[in-house]
């Protein structure tokens, strides 16, 4: 027991002694003497259980309870909470916020859709006027990356950036410019404003949801579309959920309540994990595959389905390609064109595939691709009028001759063979009783669902694991109602407000989008490092103009660096993988780096010049998720702090300063090489504020402020303004989170009155053709590079080795973590104080053990890239063999500036730079953030050692 | 009215509660950063987590707080269990962080905790819990002040400074009369007190008590910031005497929420929905039907009633899987904000 400072000791106690009962305490030291109390001349209280009488004080807590004023705001942070908060503000500054509590709800039967919101959110006015925050302009004095700056006017600071890019432009160097801002939902004002200007300037605008491997690509390649998920209130609405991957808990803060209120309505959740998550804590049941296993899971479970006769059939023969018949000798699908007296009907038999009736009769599959005009098509139809035979295996008569053909659903019943039950269970280390049962609950529940995430897409072959875990969907139908699909949530693809956002963003349409993945790794020099396979591939690729890698190479062959990045609203040199490569390669070829960042991460650190952009408490923004089908705004709370502007504001003063410059110097438009546009820099600024839908002069500096912009969005975009429905205003977010009215033609549902969204309906209810070669959801995929590698059809491939396994033996993995959204907050001191501080690696008890690591220890995680330093997290529920860094910490958070991506090298998978038909492209060609290659992370090797003298 | 599992305190007319539910905590602490956001920025308070978040089994918050004693001998009140003040390493310092001159006055260093490694924090074993992979276990539990019926800290302070509330139970240490002595720290089994060394005042939860009195410029009454901010909304708070509330039917009637600890005898108003966790694995990779979580682990944080409250609310799952109604588990929902938080006693008691 500790003893007390300054009180004596007394050995009755207090209230005993009031009673005057006199029963000594046990407690030595708690009593107070009858002394003391004189002493101190302390009146008496009878018993402050229940009557107090010095009640006055409590007015102090009660004056803390007070503020000046509420703003609606939210934050911009690459996440997809989309959660409407209240600003708090007390004499003028910032005090806190508090979720809005007033998402309208439009199905009862579903928990409150408020609050949303998380920790990070819960502090951001930590931000507003933190020791990292910008406050002016800021040129670098040091080297990049020291932290040594001078403070420049903003006048300065323009006329040195226009000057740069006026330089780049006149010398044909536009494509050597890249703008570089993720996900358009959270802020599309911000994302434009720069998006915009880049545009006009025929610049470069950077892919995000496939670099940061958020994009499934067994999406596009099964489903013809870049991702379609349900809204996350839809979770409830499934008698049945695996979390594959997806580790909601920590992810998905906002939207954990829909998984965990099911639990009390009837539905079973299940969690696939390799390490017991801290969403797999509150599962019904728990699956801990091998890690790089899912995929074989995934098979044996689909095998266990048709075998036990278990799959929805009238689905599988309408909705996929698994009646279509595939030729032996070639490996492809055949076409209408290649069987006499087939085809004659449809435009384009070439690209119509074939299926075989009741009768053995060959027939067209409708709304192939040759039947149908476009990539959608809603005005035809993949309804059957005759019933196909699922299981074909013979030889047809072809304009070749005897030709043997089997139908798909044979080809994958044969690749299902390989995945028996004892295979199974060897491979994954999940039991054989338990993978079988799971696949035949799924089966049998009246809806199931599958939350996809991170966790299965971030490895090499992510999409052999897609296509396999959406299969297990077709099989059984479960998809295209309420409460089924593949729901996979990592990152944010899309924005709602589509048609207002691409106009404001892009206003010439003619458009440089790069695979940022391709040209991130391009100009890093992957290809004098890695194997001569992908070397070969991506070479092709580029060639066939299948992947654009700007700049453009030249009438001479002459390639040249890119020169100039603009970087804002996200933290590209940290979060880039490949990281060393891309600092001592990539960097040094730019010129110019500009970072516009109301804090200093480490793109500003790394930057020449760094604007001081307006916090998220000190702008004018929309907000959306397609976790929800809400809107919602930014509105300023406070004026921006010193000096900052908005992202808006900032951009467009940059056009003003090169348009006043260009103009002085009467610099004429030049042709853009690649499009039928001029470059007018004498008309920057007019055409950056000009509404360019409206009709000629009408529209003349109506984009003039932030507010402005956002109205544009809405007003040009289906889901906030329809012909036949209500209209959203700016004003109308502001008063409460508005639900979408409809929905635009890049979603796959219509947005129900009193439903949840669930995606594929267009298809799977209302038949239209999916966007896909065959139109159909289609597991058989017969390009050229699919065949060669043997991956026609979804397969288990053990993760390639990118360091040597003996030497490395540990996993080395980088999940999203708790405490930030990506790099934002990690620098955060109320949450850094909320876990250790610093950089904290996981480690299973006995990996530590062998090392000799104990929890706490500093440690050094190394491969032949780099090495790291963290705090070791002694984790029991860690799969043994592998260690995670929850990712996301700042350069400048290890020592030497190593950060958690110095251990990842630059990898991609060639099968994703394809074009698909080869000729054409309808069902794959490259589109931002639609179809491109991924930036895996998942299959790197390390091994830890306890740092020397790592206890300091 | 005589209640078989709660009591209302001699001379309170009405005691306010909370009931947690572990099956939906996320361990994410944006309770956590609500209350200190709101109330703990001051000087002297930024080491303190009047709502904390800890992760079970573990240490917790303080380090090792339930073997640091306070509470009372028995049921009957009238000894108290010697109790320690925490040191201050088992709270964790509140570190500072120089960004200003790394970031921009190019200091040649990481941002780390100023003053070397850190060695332990309020948060510090989060997700480790027990056991071993597949088989390992842990959940996240929140804390805030019990506002207890029978409070060994009021008992604790020699100057009558600590008190509990005639309207609503919540327990406060005076600010003008408190000296800073601690017993209150040391009495409190929970070590839910907090010694303020700028104010030299002891603080703690006040159970938002200007919110839920409606004593903000809105005039609106307002749940804790705890709960109100708890985004997957596992808090419920009212009146225990309000017989017609949630948490009434859930301590009373379902006896499926539990106070922490009971055999510190000083009768929490804080109560918990005891979690269930997936079964165990065999070595096979099967899942094989034993408790995760031992059941004896349980026992000793909620007494032997968790079994009965376990297997109440398990009856009650499967009666909704098979297509049946249960009150117990709309309760446990967020279909209907408007009974989560029970807090204007208009028209819910006749003396209001």
């Amino acid at each position: 027991m500790s003893s007390n400072n300054d009180q004596p000791d007394g050995d009755v106690s207090r209230r005993d002694f009031l009673k005057g009962a006199g029963v000594a305490s046990v407690v030595g030291v708690t009593g107070a003497t009858i002394a003391e109390q004189g002493l101190n001349n302390l009146e008496l209280v009878d018993d402050p259980i229940g009557s107090y009488p010095y009640r006055d004080w409590e007015d102090l807590y009660r004056e803390e309870w007070d503020w000046d004023s509420i703003s609606r705001s939210t934050h911009s942070v690459n996440c997809t909470g989309s959660c409407s908060w209240q600003v708090y503000v007390k004499n003028g500054q910032v005090w806190r916020e508090q979720q809005a509590n007033d998402y309208p709800r439009f199905d009862e039967n579903l928990p409150d859709p408020s609050p949303r919101g998380c920790n990070k959110g819960a502090c951001f006015s930590d931000y507003v006027d933190a020791d990292q925050r910008v406050k002016y302009p800021l040129r670098r004095t040091g080297e990049r990356g020291e932290g040594q700056w001078e403070r420049i006017s903003w006048d300065r600071a323009l006329t040195e950036i226009a000057e740069h890019v006026i330089d780049e432009v006149t010398e044909g160097r536009y494509d050597a410019i890249s703008g570089f801002t993720p996900i358009p939902a959270m802020s599309p004002v911000s994302f434009a404003s720069g998006t915009r200007l880049i545009n006009l300037l025929g610049g470069v605008s950077h892919s995000f949801y496939d670099w940061y491997s958020d994009l499934p690509p067994g999406q596009p390649i099964t489903w013809g579309h870049q991702t379609d998920n349900a809204e996350s209130a839809d979770w409830y609405n499934a008698d049945y959920i695996i979390a594959w991957g997806s580790n909601i808990n920590v992810t998905r803060i906002p939207d954990a309540k829909y998984f965990l209120d099911a639990q009390y309505n009837g539905t079973k959740r299940v969690g696939v994990f390799t390490d017991y998550s801290q969403t797999a804590i509150h599962t019904d049941e728990w699956l801990s595959p091998n890690p790089g296993t899912d995929t074989a899971l995934a098979l044996g479970m689909a095998r266990t389905i048709v075998d036990e006769g278990l799959y929805d059939e009238a689905h599988v023969k309408e909705q996929s390609d698994m009646p279509l018949l595939v030729r032996e000798d070639t490996g492809k699908f055949l076409r209408a064109s290649e069987v006499p007296g087939l085809g004659a009907d449809v435009e384009n038999p070439e690209k119509v595939m074939v299926m075989q009736d009741g009768d053995g009769e060959p027939r067209i599959a409708p709304a192939s691709l040759g039947d149908r005009a476009d990539k959608y098509d809603p005005s035809k139809s993949i309804e059957l009028d005759f019933d196909p035979q699922l299981a074909v295996e013979e030889e047809v008569t072809t304009t070749d001759g005897q030709v043997p053909v089997r139908s798909v659903w044979v080809n994958l019943r044969e690749e299902l063979s390989n995945y028996t039950p004892e295979y199974v269970a060897e491979e994954t280390g999940v039991g054989e009783r338990t993978h079988r049962k799971i696949a035949r609950e799924f089966a049998e529940s009246d809806a199931a669902k599958i939350i996809h995430g991170k966790g299965v897409n971030d490895w090499y072959h992510n999409d052999l694991g897609n296509r396999a875990i959406q299969l297990l969907t077709t099989l059984t139908g479960h998809i295209g109602r309420n409460g089924t699909g593949v729901d996979h949530y990592v990152g944010q693809e899309k924005i709602w407000t589509f048609n207002g956002w691409k106009n404001l963003s892009f206003p010439t349409g003619s458009v440089r989008g790069v695979p940022t993945t391709l040209w991130t790794y391009f100009h890093a020099g992957i290809l004098n490092n890695t194997d001569e396979q992908t070397r070969s591939m991506i070479q092709e690729s580029v060639n066939e103009g299948w992947m654009p890698v700007y700049p453009e190479e030249r009438g001479d062959g002459f390639r040249p660096d890119p020169s100039t990045m603009f970087v804002w609203r996200g933290n590209f040199f940290n979060q880039a993988k490949g990281n060393v490569a891309i600092e001592e390669n990539l960097w040094p070829k730019l010129d110019l780096v500009v970072d516009i960042n109301f804090r200093l991460d480490s793109t500003a650190l790394y930057s020449d010049i760094v604007l001081p952009a307006a916090s998220h408490y000190e702008k004018t923004d929309l907000n959306m998720t397609d976790m929800h089908t809400y809107v919602h705004p930014f509105t300023p709370a406070v004026e921006p702090l010193g000096e900052a502007k908005t992202d808006w504001q900032i951009f467009r003063e940059l056009a003003a300063k090169i348009q006043d410059l260009a103009e002085r110097r009467d610099i004429d438009p030049i042709d853009d090489r690649k499009f039928d546009r001029e470059i007018d820099l004498q008309s920057l600024e007019d055409d950056y504020v000009r509404d360019w839908l409206t009709e000629e002069g009408e529209g003349d500096g109506a984009l003039a402020d932030d507010e402005a912009a956002a109205e544009f969005i809405l007003e040009h975009s289906t889901e906030s303004n329809p012909d036949d429905g209500g209209e959203i205003t700016f004003a109308d977010t502001v008063e409460q989170p508005q639900r979408f009215e409809a929905a635009g033609d890049h979603w796959t549902s219509d947005i129900e009155e009193g439903e949840a969204y669930a995606p594929w309906k267009d298809f799977v209810q209302d038949k239209e053709p999916w966007p896909t070669f065959t139109g159909r959801q289609q597991y058989y995929i017969d390009h050229d590079w699919f065949l060669e590698l043997d991956e026609q059809l979804p397969t288990h491939k053990r993760p390639p080795e990118q360091q040597d396994q003996q030497e490395y033996p540990l996993r080395y993995n980088t999940p999203h973590g708790r405490y930030a959204i990506h790099s934002t907050w990690r620098d955060n001191e109320k949450l850094l104080r909320l876990n250790r501080g610093e950089p904290v690696v996981f480690i299973h008890p006995d990996d530590a053990q062998r090392r000799g690591i104990e929890d706490g220890d500093r440690v050094e995680i190394y491969n032949d890239l780099s090495e790291i330093e963290a705090i070791a997290k002694v984790y029991p529920s860690a799969d043994p063999g592998t260690v995670q860094l929850p990712f996301g910490w700042e350069k400048y958070q290890f020592p030497n500036r190593e950060n958690f991506n110095s251990l990842v090298p630059m990898y991609m998978k060639p099968t994703q730079l394809v074009q698909y038909p080869e000729d054409s492209g309808e069902h794959l060609h490259f589109f931002p953030n639609f179809w491109g290659p991924t930036g895996v992370n998942s299959d790197v090797r390390c091994d830890v050692r306890p740092k020397e003298g790592g206890d300091n | 009215m005589a209640h078989e599992n709660f009591e209302i305190a001699d001379g309170v007319d009405h005691q306010v509660a909370m009931v947690m539910d572990l099956n939906k905590c996320i361990g994410c602490q944006t309770c956590t950063v609500a209350c200190k956001t709101l109330w703990t920025e001051r000087e002297g308070t930024e080491y303190m987590y009047w709502n904390n978040v800890e992760t079970r089994p573990g240490k917790g918050y303080p380090r090792r707080w339930e073997e640091k004693g306070g509470g009372w001998v028995s049921d009957e009140h009238t000894e108290r269990t010697p109790g320690e003040i925490p040191a201050s390493e088992d709270y964790g310092e509140a570190w500072e962080f120089d960004h200003e001159g790394i970031l921009k006055e190019g200091e040649d260093k990481k941002l780390a905790p100023e003053g070397g490694k850190p060695e332990w924090g309020p948060n510090w074993d989060e997700d480790q819990g027990a056991g071993e992979h597949p088989n390992s276990y842990y959940f996240y539990l929140p804390r805030i002040c019990n506002h207890c019926t029978h409070p060994s800290c009021v008992e604790a302070c020699p100057r009558q400074a600590v008190y509990k509330r005639e309207e609503d139970g919540v327990v406060l240490v005076d600010q003008d009369r408190c000296r800073g002595y601690r017993y209150c720290v040391e009495g409190c089994p929970y070590k839910k007190i907090y010694y303020n060394a700028v104010s030299k005042n002891s603080e703690k939860c006040v159970f938002c008590y200007p919110r839920i009195e409606g004593e903000g410029p809105d005039e609106e009454i307002h749940p804790p910031a705890c709960a109100d901010q708890c985004v997957t909304q596992l808090r419920l708070v009212g009146y225990l005497d309000d017989t017609d509330g949630p948490i009434y039917k859930l301590v009373e009637q379902y006896e499926v929420a539990l106070p922490l600890h009971p055999e510190y005898q000083t009768t929490p108003n804080v109560y918990y929905i005891p979690p269930f966790a997936p079964p165990q694995h065999s070595e096979g990779g099967e899942t094989v039907d034993v408790d995760r979580i031992p059941r004896s682990y349980l026992e000793q944080l909620f007494g032997e009633r968790v079994h009965d409250a376990l297997d109440t609310i398990e009856q009650e799952r499967q009666k909704v899987e098979r297509g049946g109604y249960s009150e117990l588990m709309e309760i446990l929902q967020d279909t209907n904000p408007a009974e989560q938080y029970r807090l204007d006693r208009t028209g819910v008691f006749d003396d209001d």
